[in-house]
Order: structure tokens, then C-alpha cells, then sequence
């Protein structure tokens, strides 16, 4: 039974909603097809379905990561489109090769397996994690949904034989001795030095637990306005988040195999570490200790 | 292996299958997967940013997302207005990604319309001329005296039948059709549009072919794109279609450019071709030739959709009329178009043509071909560019299907309005005159000389948006005319900003910009039908907070109106009883014998008129025009497909029906109600009455297409029966420089092209886009700059057949040798002397006039200036060009009527006092151009089939009636010097 109509159709819905969504989600029987908003809330303003932000060294999109995939592809003789690392245009890519390698094509068997180690279990199962966690009804059972298909698809491929390379080339994040208090920031951010996949909601949440103050910007300022009220009490919730995310890897173990698991479970286990040894010292960040000094180095 | 998927996965396959069988799709790839670059719609009441003014304090800025449509070229591109909800102003523009053409996209012009509503020279109120014309006096005067003086003025035109005196010149029309219904209430034929200086050589081409005069390639899933010059694709629909231009050549698309310029699309070509101007036609002949030759063109489609039998029962009468014999005939007439011919005439390598060939013929079907101005706008027989490129879609069958070319009425909607005024009772020989009865639109340009020739005088003239003393060539003549009270009587300029032709108005009056006034508009980019709405954003933006507006110039600057609330005014007040039938058609419906207001007039256009848009808007809980006023666009349908083909209902032709030799059905069953008001060709009926509604193709009456036989008229019996029969089938007319035509020391000025970030007069106001270009040097090939002896930035005089103007060069190896090129966007000026100007992006001139000789100097360069904008003070060029056109003879095309652009110049270097900008035109020489270029022409009188004037079948914006298309009919206006009435 050929699974690449179900896997476009999960594709379909990660993109935005058109006329013919509701056919789509009534197929894949979601109770109902996500409204535009919905998609807007959670793809544009909380976690982003591309692997760039994932797997970058700066937690943004594009930059090196997105041309790995954009590699990829091409040496697939496949010209990239726009945004190559979109899990859109990875699922229709990973059912053409499956479809490929049915047809008996030579390396399509090859190419979708190196598709899937390491440019969708990379990290599709963190980015499907929060999205169940944090989407509308619709949404979440389309993650529930698009992790079972893809579990499946690795029990087709088998698991990789280790860390997909985007994850084993990566650094940790930085000693805040080490970092002025922007980098350390930023790099709290970016998953795949942190291993945290920090949303919007989740620096909301945060301010609600602790009792302090939302400031309204991106996630970065939202984050240094935070640890200016309570530098303390945030590195400790940070510190209780990294544990609670490692806690739910279990979708990162059904896309992406064991190893890949291990290895977002180590990094997250390395950010608690530091912080808590960072808080055990008495102190917060070098960048956090001062709110002046953060605030003053967003003014230079 | 999870069982449960599999189940899920036959239901997904299951419903892809039902829904692809309805012709439906099911999922639509990855191509909409970009992440959102806008401000969700959800959001558009109320959205964050902040304010980088504030930088680096981060400063909440609260905005109301307000839509509109671009007014700076006709690509109509859809803005998004940032409206302050602190101060109600409008604070930036950025693309609206519900507009399906633009699709959230703009080029520089988008955003720079936030410098054109906040010019510090900008026409706030009315103004009215003191002293003589084009000294540079002013007043300000109200709207009420300046509407009662047009009023009485018209009104007593209207009485007097001499309605033909009143004319409405118009450039960038922006909207589709509202005033040339208002003209038709007034019932005045005194439409004259720019078109003939623009894009009717172009238009020509196609509409002898299909019927319909401009073409709508559907580039984005093209295989070969062969674009003849870049004009359209950068500077005029630049960017929707530049969009799709590169997502086809991100498919693999091959893009051929012909320009003998490397222009901006060039530089993206897979084929840069630089023939010599005016061989393009040799060029597409051969390649067409090698296609039939091959076989390699679609016969099954030449044979269903040419009109083969007519050409060979009226042109070969003794063959038998069968395809095959058509196919011989076709052979032996394009034989002599070989490839060493074509390379001859073009200076292009035999070995490029066949790479274009070979790139034609792997298109099949999917070819997208354009051309617009450059060739077909500079070249006597420049129509023809068009009709041959058009002949390779024809030979491909790539007409209406999928990476194809469209023709545009298809992928256009134009809404029936509220009121639909009757055609008027009178010609006016002024913009149709007998000498072009074919022309494709009116002689605009020539209008100097008719009235110089006492063919009629004009007793109020509107320009609109338009500048004919600098866009038109031969601008001095036009100065002559403006200037001269017994020409023309009252001159009515209705512009935004001040510009050249607007110093020699009576009256000033000031129009809104893109986001200051109301239209609709659609065009054709990609296979769909859209419509978009411009309107005044700070009106829909105090509506929203609750308050009601009724009459744009609460809300718009100073006293600036908009053009929809003006004429409906104006029409009031020249027939306040009603006695002259003309209210009635600018009263509202609701409430009748009260005036029409624009709410209503768009309400009901939107409610009754568009389909679908009533049923959208009521999915989100909004009345049509809510939803218009909202997001600003709505598709109506896509996927049109070919129309040609569509079957025509039985009850169509059940009526005495009559099929004539070549298929054509006529009937006497009523036309069904029109939908779609997008202008076409209109095929005569019978001779007995019978409306044409379909032509019969292998047995099968389908709709066919707006021309006469209904088929693609490859070869056309219009051009036969009024006079031009050695070129009624796509043929190469060798140009008016053709090296054949050059005097020793002559070389080709190229004068058509725009630049990228300019759109003629309108865009100078724009400090950012005046930034970006302001100037227009020479283009010179090294090889070519060395024999003139000149190097990058030395004067040149460049002598024209009127006189001469002095450039700057620019050498450079993107030009073809032997060819020299200036782009016509730049060299505006202002008066010296004058405090009314425009200041941005002009030189200081004086003008100097003895006789028919007249000079013009620079008297200070362009520079900073203080005003309140403090960016002004800031500028830090000088150099803005020169007026070139203004050196420019008029070359009528005896059969288009278009303006043949390009001139017959020589180059050599600047002389001693020589000062960049200097022009020198003796308009003697103007008029002897003038009557050199008429000769040319076969008029009416003479060539008319049926005593008419023109053929009543070609597009014509408004149709008198039949006793005026009469040789001899009504023509609305003094027929003598008498004085004026009254």
C-alpha cells in the first residue's frame, strides 16, 4: 500500500489553507481543516515549519542549513524552489523519491532515506512535539498524525546509523562567560545549540509562572526583558524547561530514530547543566545579571 | 506496519481521485508553502509594528492595514496602506497579498507612492490662471467656481452641437471605463487616449489576428518565453509579470529577449537577441518559415482555427480551397524568410535565429510571446511585429492553453455599471480622422497639426493624467497650440502634480494619487479573471472607526478630490434639470432624482455585476463592497481556458439561422445577457441582420473568436477592403530606418525604452524613485563612440530631423553597434520664473521662440532645494536628462496610426557653448514632417468599402452612432470660424 498520497495530503496541510483544505482534512479525517488564522498563530508566530530554524547555527531561517537541503536537491537534479527546507516542500520531495524508488529508479531508495535521517528526523519530531503542545485541534492531530506516518516511513528506511550531521557538527550553546549577553540570548533560541524550541507562548507562560511582565517584540527582547525583571527565577524556569522538552522526545524517536533523540537529549541536558551550575554559583549569565547593560547593548 | 494508515491513506487516494475527476485539484503542491511575508488579514484592524523612526527605543506603532491599488503603472498592483490610528496618516505602503495579480509584490514604485502623497509640491487646491498662458500666474480659486465655469462652458457646447469642441486627453487611464461613460452621458465623442504614442502598433498587430488587440501570455508555465523588447516585463506590467517570467525559468522555462538593448530583462535571457530595429519581423518569419517547413507547428490546430479557406477562395480562387493545398501555399509564402535572409536583414547570427527556432519549436504549445512598444512602437510597419510574433503562437496552437498566450478580454473583467449611457450622435474628426480609418486608436499626437490645418477647434480641453507637451513627440508644436486662445479655448489640467503641459492650463485641478481616490481595475497577468479596487485609504480607514464620509475631500489633503465624485459633480451641474438627459445617468438608484454617490456606485457594481463577490463577502459577514473595501481585490474565476472553443447553446442560433462559406453562424436569436464588459472586437452582422454568435469548426458551432470570420484571422479581408491588401497576412514592412532609408551618417535612435523605477511624468515626484534614476545619457557602442570620438560622460548633439538636442554619453557594450538609444523617462523641466513648478527631478529652463524657431536652455541645474520635506535638501544629484522627444517629428504609421518612435538621428560631438540639455526644434520642419508622413495614408474617401469611415468591427472606446460613422455624418462641432454663441 502506497503511503506518498497520505504523506502529500499531510504536506498540503502544512502549507496555508486554500478552497481545497477541507477535502484534505476531511480525508485524513481531522474533525475539521485549520482556519487561516490558526495557521497564521501558530506557523508564523510560533514555530516554524522549516528545517533552517531547526538546524542553524543562528535559529533563523535560511543561512547554511537551508542550503544543505538546497544541495540536496539539486545534486537530485531537482532545481530548489524558493524555500527548500519548508517541511512542505520535504514531504512532497520524500513521496516523489518514494514514488521513485517504487518505479525502480537507481538511488531514489538511496536519496530518500538520507531524506529522511537527515533532513526531516533531523528535526521534524521537536518541531511536531511543540506543535501538538501548542496548535489548534486541527493542527495537533495533523502533528499526531504526521508523526505515525512518519514513524512508519522509518520503520520502512530503519533508524540511522548515528546523529544526522547537522546535529553532530553543531555547537553547543556558549559558556555565558563566554558570550555577550545578545548571543547567549539568541543562542538559548536557537534549537540545535540550546535544544530548546522556545515559542512565543512558551516566554509567555513563562512570565505568567513567574509573576513578572511580558514586553511585546520579538523573541529575543521578550526573552532579555524577562531576565532584566528576574534574571534567577528565569534561568530557572529555563533550566525546568530544557528538562520537561527532554521529557517529550519521544516524536524525535519515532521520525529521527534513537540516536537522534539521544542527541537533542544530551543538549538539552547540557543547557539545564549549565544553567543550574551557572545558578548553583550564585549568579545569573554575564548578560543577565545587569538589565542596563542588556538593554544598553540593544540601544548601541 | 500502522494498519491505520493504510486505511487512511486509500481514503486520501479515493478523494484524490473524485476531486482531480471533477477537473478539480486536490492538493496543491509546495508552492504555496513560502512562509507568510504579511500581516495576517485577521490582524489588518489593528496591527504592531514599530516605529523605525524611534530607532533605537522600541516604540509600539499601532496601525490599520488599508488596501489600495498602485496608480503608477497599469500593472495595477495591489498596496497595502499603513494607516497610523494615532494621527490618521498614511505612513507607508507595502504590498497587499490578496491581490492576485501582484500577489503582495511591488517594485520601487509601490512603496515611492508615500512620497508622491507627501510631495512638498503637490496641487492642494484649485487653481486658476492669471495673466497669459504658460507665464506661470496663479490663484487659488474654489471648486465651485472652477466646476460652474467647465459647467457652463460644456453645457453650452452640448446646446449648440458643436459637443466634439469638449475632449478629454488622457495618459495612464487607471480605471476601466467610468469616464468614457461619462463622455457618452454628455454624449461627446471626445475621448483621445495617449495609446497611439504608446502601444497601438502593438495592439494592431494582435487585434487583426484574434479580435481582440492585447495579449495575455501565461509566462509562469511557459516553456519558451520570446519577448520582443523587454518594455512590458520592465517597465509597464514589470512586476506581475517578472514574477511569473522567473518562476517559469526557475521550472527550466527558456527566455528569449529581442532589444537591441541590454535591458533588465535581457540580462535574465537565455537568449539575448540584438537585431538591427525594425528586422524583427524578418526574423519571426524565418523561424515561422522553418517551422512549416519542418512541420513542426500544430496542424491539427492551424486547421481547425485559421481562416485558410477565405484567404484561398479570395487570394488563389483558382486551387482547390483544402488544407493541404493551404499548407503548399504556405510554404512557397514565407520561402524566401530564410535564416541567411533574416541574418542579413537583423545582423544577427544565423546560429542564433535557429537556437530561437529550436527553442520555439521544443515550446509546442507552451510559448508565451509578447511585444508592447520598442519594435512595434518605433518602426513604420511596426503593427506587424506583432502579427508575425503572434503568427509563431498560431502556428504552435500555444492560444489559450496552459504556458501559452491569452488574448487579454479573456483574463480581464470589466463589471457593467449602475448606468449604461447611449454611444453619441457624432464622429469627432479630430482624434478619427478620414486619412486613418484602420488606425487602432485615436491620432492623438496629430492633434496640433489638425487644428493647425483648421480641422477644428477645441472649446474645453481636459488633459488628464497626461503631459502631452513632454510625453508626446514634437512638443513645441503642442506649446504652439496650448498658447493660442483660438485653438483652444479652455484648458482644463487634472493632475496630481505640476507638470509641463499643466503651465499652459487655464485651470489647475487637483486629482488624487493611488491611495485618494476610487476606481476599479483588472488586468490580464496570469489565466484568471480579477478585479481590484482603489480607493481613498483614510476614508475606509475613518469608516471602519465609525464615521461616515461623503465626499472623499473630507479626508484627502488640502482640497485634493478624486476624479469618480468630480464628474458625477461636474455632469450636475451642466444639466441640473435634467432637461438634457444627461443626469439621469449620475443619479442614484436607490433614491432616485438625488446624485450618485460613490458608495453606491461601487455597492452596486460589486452586488449586481461580479460574480461571486456578493456570495465571498457574505461568508465573512460583509456586503460586497465591505468586502472590496477590506481587502481590495477579489478573483472571480481562474483557469479560463479557451473560450474560442466553448461550444454556443442550441437557443444561440435556432433563429433563422445562417452559415455563410467559411463557417460563420449568424442568427437572429437576442445576444445573452454580457457578463463581462472587457473590450473586444464586435463582428458585424450579416447583411441582412443576423447577429454573429459562433463559428462552425468540424461540425461543431463553437464561440470562436471577436473577429469578423470568427476564426484566427490569419489572413484579413479588413485590411484588404480598406486599402492595405499587400499586408493583410503577417508580412515585414521594412521601417522608416530600414538602412535602405538612412542618409549617409545616420544611425537608428532608439527612444522607447523606460527605466525601472520610472513611469513617465507621474513618478518624479518621488524622491526615492528620482534617487534611484535621474538621468537618460546616450547609449553608445564603444566601436561607434570612438568614430564619434567621445568617451563616457562627453556632451554629444544628436541631430534630428526637427533640430537637435545635447546629451551626455554613456558608452557601453550593452547597446548593438550602429544603434544609439535614450530612454524617454527623463529631461522634465520647469520654467523659469515660475513659483508653481515641480522642483523634484527638473532643470530650470528657459524657452526661446522666434518664429517658427524655438530653443530651450538650461538655466539651473537640478539640486537641493528646503521645503518641508528635509530630504529635499539632501539631494545630491544634478544631471536629471534631456527632453529629447521634444526634437521629434510626427510619424504617423499610415495603417496603426501609431507613432513611429524611433528617429533617423546622427551623433556627433557637442560644439563649443554646447550645454547638456540644449534643445533646438524649428517647427517648420515639424509641419512638413507632418504632411512628409500623411502623404503615406490611403484615406476613407477613397478606400472605404461601404461609405463609412472606419470598419464598425474594430475596438473603438466609444462607437457613434451609424449616421456618424457616415462619411459626411455628424461631427459635433464648428464646421467654420464662427464665434461661440452666447
Amino acid at each position: 500500500m502506497s503511503r506518498t498520497g497520505l504523506l502529500r495530503a499531510l504536506a498540503d496541510l502544512a502549507a496555508r489553507p486554500h478552497a481545497g483544505s477541507a477535502a484534505v482534512a476531511e480525508a485524513l479525517e481531522l474533525p475539521r481543516p485549520p482556519t487561516a488564522g490558526e495557521h497564521a498563530d501558530l506557523f508564523d508566530f510560533q514555530v516554524y515549519p522549516y528545517a533552517s530554524v531547526h538546524l542553524g547555527a543562528e535559529g533563523m531561517l535560511g543561512g547554511d542549513a537551508r542550503d544543505r537541503v538546497a544541495g540536496f536537491l539539486r545534486a537530485l537534479d531537482v532545481t530548489p524552489p524558493p524555500e527548500p527546507d519548508h517541511l512542505v516542500v520535504l514531504l512532497h520531495a520524500y513521496a516523489d523519491l518514494t514514488d521513485l524508488a517504487a518505479s525502480g529508479a537507481p538511488r531514489a531508495d538511496h536519496a530518500r532515506r538520507v531524506l529522511l535521517h537527515e533532513h526531516l528526523g533531523s528535526w521534524v519530531g521537536r518541531f511536531l512535539a511543540r506543535v501538538v503542545e501548542l496548535g489548534a485541534d486541527p493542527l495537533r492531530t495533523w502533528a499526531h498524525l504526521t508523526v505515525r506516518a512518519l514513524a512508519d516511513e522509518l520503520a520502512v528506511c530503519g533508524p540511522p546509523p548515528g546523529p544526522p550531521a547537522a546535529l553532530r557538527d553543531a555547537e553547543p550553546l556558549p559558556e555565558p562567560e563566554d558570550a555577550t549577553a545578545a548571543d547567549w540570548t539568541q543562542g538559548l533560541l536557537t534549537p540545535v545549540r540550546s535544544g530548546l524550541v522556545l515559542a512565543r507562548a512558551d516566554l509567555a507562560r513563562a512570565a505568567h509562572e513567574l509573576g513578572l511582565g511580558t514586553r511585546v517584540g520579538e523573541r529575543a527582547f521578550v526573552l532579555r526583558a524577562l531576565l532584566d525583571q528576574d534574571a534567577r527565577a528565569v534561568l530557572g524556569w529555563l533550566a525546568r524547561e530544557a528538562v520537561r522538552q527532554a521529557d517529550d522526545l519521544g516524536p524525535v524517536a519515532a521520525t529521527g530514530g534513537e540516536p537522534t533523540a539521544r542527541w537533542w537529549r544530551e543538549r538539552l541536558g547540557h543547557t539545564a547543566t549549565m544553567i543550574d551550575r551557572r545558578l548553583g554559583a550564585g549568579a545569573g549569565p554575564s548578560g543577565a545579571e545587569s538589565g542596563a547593560e542588556s538593554g544598553a547593548e540593544e540601544d548601541r | 506496519m500502522d494498519a491505520d494508515l493504510d486505511r487512511l491513506a486509500e481514503r486520501v487516494d479515493a478523494a484524490r481521485t473524485a476531486t482531480e475527476a471533477r477537473g478539480e485539484t486536490f492538493y496543491e503542491g509546495p508552492s504555496r508553502s513560502q512562509l507568510a511575508m504579511f500581516p495576517p488579514k485577521e490582524r489588518w484592524d489593528d496591527w504592531v509594528e514599530l516605529d523605525s523612526k524611534a530607532w533605537p527605543k522600541r516604540v509600539e506603532k499601532r496601525f490599520m492595514l488599508v488596501p489600495t491599488t498602485c496608480f503608477n503603472c497599469e500593472s495595477a498592483c495591489g498596496l497595502l496602506a499603513y494607516v497610523d490610528k494615532d494621527t490618521l496618516q498614511v505612513r507607508k505602503f507595502e504590498g497587499n497579498p490578496e491581490s492576485p495579480g501582484s500577489r503582495g509584490r511591488n517594485c520601487a514604485k509601490g512603496p515611492a507612492v508615500h512620497n508622491q502623497i507627501t510631495d512638498p509640491d503637490r496641487i492642494l487646491h484649485p487653481m486658476k490662471r492669471v495673466g497669459e498662458r504658460g507665464a506661470g500666474g496663479w490663484e487659488r480659486i474654489g471648486w465651485d467656481e472652477a466646476l460652474d465655469e467647465l459647467a457652463l462652458r460644456i453645457r453650452r457646447a452640448i446646446e449648440d452641437e458643436r459637443q466634439n469642441e469638449v475632449m478629454y486627453h488622457v495618459g495612464r487611464p487607471g480605471e476601466d471605463g467610468f469616464t468614457e461613460r461619462v463622455l457618452a452621458a454628455w454624449g461627446v465623442d471626445g475621448h483621445n487616449s495617449h495609446t497611439n504614442v504608446c502601444s497601438s502598433g502593438g495592439r494592431t498587430g494582435f487585434q487583426f489576428w484574434t479580435g481582440i488587440d492585447r495579449p495575455s501570455p501565461d509566462h509562469a508555465n511557459a516553456r519558451t518565453i520570446l519577448l520582443i523588447s523587454s518594455h512590458l516585463e520592465t517597465g509597464h506590467y514589470f512586476n506581475p509579470h517578472a514574477q511569473r517570467i522567473i518562476e517559469a525559468k526557475h521550472n527550466g522555462a527558456k527566455l528569449i529577449v529581442m532589444d537591441v538593448r541590454l535591458s533588465n530583462t535581457a540580462t535574465h535571457a537565455t537568449e539575448w537577441v540584438a537585431p538591427y530595429p525594425g528586422s524583427e519581423p524578418a526574423i519571426l518569419l524565418s523561424i515561422a518559415r522553418e517551422l512549416i517547413v519542418n512541420g513542426e507547428y500544430d496542424r491539427d490546430y492551424v486547421r481547425r482555427w485559421w481562416n485558410w479557406k477565405q484567404y484561398l477562395t479570395e487570394q488563389h480562387p483558382d486551387r482547390p480551397a483544402t488544407f493541404e493545398t493551404f499548407e503548399e501555399v504556405l510554404r512557397d509564402l514565407y520561402a524566401d524568410y530564410t535564416f541567411a535572409y533574416a541574418s542579413q536583414e537583423s545582423g544577427v547570427s544565423e546560429a542564433q535565429i535557429r537556437a530561437v527556432h529550436a527553442a520555439v519549436a521544443e515550446a509546442g504549445n507552451r510559448l508565451a510571446v509578447h511585444s508592447w512598444r520598442s519594435a512595434a512602437a518605433g518602426n513604420e510597419g511596426g503593427w506587424q511585429v506583432s502579427r508575425t510574433l503572434f503568427l509563431l503562437s498560431a502556428l504552435m496552437g500555444a492560444i489559450a492553453v496552459p504556458g501559452g498566450t491569452y488574448p487579454n478580454a479573456w483574463n480581464k473583467f470589466v463589471a457593467r455599471p449602475i448606468h449604461l449611457p447611449h454611444h453619441p450622435a457624432a464622429w469627432n474628426e479630430l482624434t478619427y480622422p478620414l486619412e486613418y480609418p484602420i488606425a487602432q486608436n485615436e491620432l492623438s499626437f496629430l492633434l496640433p497639426h489638425f487644428v493647425e490645418e483648421g480641422r477644428g477647434l477645441i472649446d474645453v480641453y481636459f488633459t488628464r493624467v497626461y503631459n502631452p507637451v513632454w510625453t508626446n513627440p514634437d512638443g513645441f508644436s503642442w506649446i504652439e497650440m496650448l498658447t493660442d486662445h483660438k485653438k483652444v479655448g479652455l484648458h482644463v489640467a487634472l493632475t496630481p502634480t505640476w507638470n509641463e503641459t499643466a503651465y499652459f492650463a487655464d485651470l489647475v485641478l487637483p486629482m488624487g494619487l493611488s491611495s485618494e481616490r476610487h476606481d476599479i481595475t483588472s488586468y490580464e497577468q496570469y489565466d484568471a479573471q480579477w478585479l481590484s479596487f482603489r480607493q481613498p485609504v483614510l476614508r475606509a480607514a475613518r469608516e471602519r472607526l465609525g464615521e461616515t464620509i461623503t465626499d472623499t475631500r473630507q479626508v484627502n489633503p488640502g482640497e485634493v478630490w478624486e476624479e469618480n465624485e468630480f464628474w458625477i459633480d461636474l455632469s450636475w451641474r451642466i444639466d441640473p434639470d435634467g432637461s438634457l438627459g444627461i443626469r439621469q445617468y449620475f443619479e442614484s438608484k436607490a433614491e432616485p432624482g438625488t446624485k450618485l454617490g460613490v458608495d453606491e456606485y461601487y455597492g452596486w457594481m460589486f452586488e449586481h455585476s461580479v460574480p461571486g463577490l456578493k456570495e465571498k463577502a457574505a461568508e465573512e459577514g460583509l456586503t460586497a463592497l465591505e468586502y472590496m473595501r477590506r481587502y481590495g481585490s477579489y478573483e472571480i474565476r481562474r483557469g479560463i481556458g479557451p473560450l474560442h472553443e466553448t461550444p454556443v447553446p442550441a437557443e444561440e442560433h435556432a433563429t433563422d439561422r445562417r452559415v455563410d462559406e467559411y463557417g460563420r453562424v449568424y442568427s437572429r436569436d437576442p445576444e445573452p445577457p454580457k457578463e463581462n464588459f472587457a473590450p473586444t472586437g464586435a463582428p458585424d452582422p450579416d447583411h441582412e441582420g443576423r447577429r454573429a454568435v459562433g463559428v462552425e469548426v468540424d461540425g461543431e458551432v463553437l464561440r470562436g473568436f471577436p473577429t469578423p470570420s470568427g476564426l484566427l484571422e490569419f489572413y484579413s479581408r479588413t485590411l484588404v477592403d480598406w486599402g492595405w491588401g499587400e499586408h493583410a497576412i503577417p508580412t515585414y514592412i521594412k521601417s522608416h530606418i530600414h538602412p535602405e532609408h538612412l542618409e549617409a551618417g545616420q544611425v537608428p535612435l532608439i527612444s522607447t525604452f523606460r527605466l525601472v523605477t520610472q513611469i513617465h511624468t507621474r513618478s518624479a515626484n518621488s524622491k526615492w524613485l528620482d534617487e534611484l534614476s535621474h538621468t537618460n545619457p546616450l547609449w553608445i557602442h564603444p566601436v561607434q563612440a570612438a568614430d564619434v570620438g567621445v568617451v563616457t560622460g562627453d556632451l554629444v548633439r544628436v541631430e534630428t530631423e526637427l533640430g537637435h538636442f545635447v546629451v551626455k554619453a554613456w558608452v557601453t557594450e550593452g547597446i548593438r553597434p550602429g544603434v544609439v538609444a535614450c530612454s524617454h523617462h527623463m529631461g522634465r523641466w520647469r520654467l523659469t520664473g515660475h513659483e508653481q513648478a515641480h522642483r523634484l527631478n527638473t532643470t530650470t529652463v528657459a524657452l526661446h521662440n522666434d518664429g517658427s524657431k524655438w530653443s530651450m536652455s538650461p538655466e539651473q541645474s537640478h539640486g537641493a532645494f528646503e521645503s518641508s520635506d528635509p530630504d529635499t535638501s539632501r539631494i545630491w544629484w544634478t544631471d536629471v536628462g534631456v527632453h529629447q522627444n521634444m526634437t521629434f517629428g510626427v510619424h504617423p504609421d499610415p495603417v496603426s496610426g501609431m507613432h513611429c518612435w524611433h528617429q533617423a538621428v546622427r551623433v556627433v560631438k557637442a560644439q563649443e557653448g554646447d550645454r547638456a540639455g540644449d534643445i533646438f526644434v524649428d517647427t517648420d520642419r515639424s509641419r512638413a514632417v507632418y504632411r512628409q508622413w500623411l502623404e503615406k495614408t490611403r484615406s476613407a474617401t477613397v478606400v472605404s468599402p461601404n461609405g463609412e469611415r472606419r470598419p464598425r468591427w474594430l475596438i473603438r472606446p466609444l462607437k457613434p452612432t451609424s449616421d456618424a460613422f457616415r462619411i459626411g455624418g455628424p461631427v459635433g462641432r464648428r464646421t467654420d470660424d464662427a464665434p461661440v454663441s452666447g
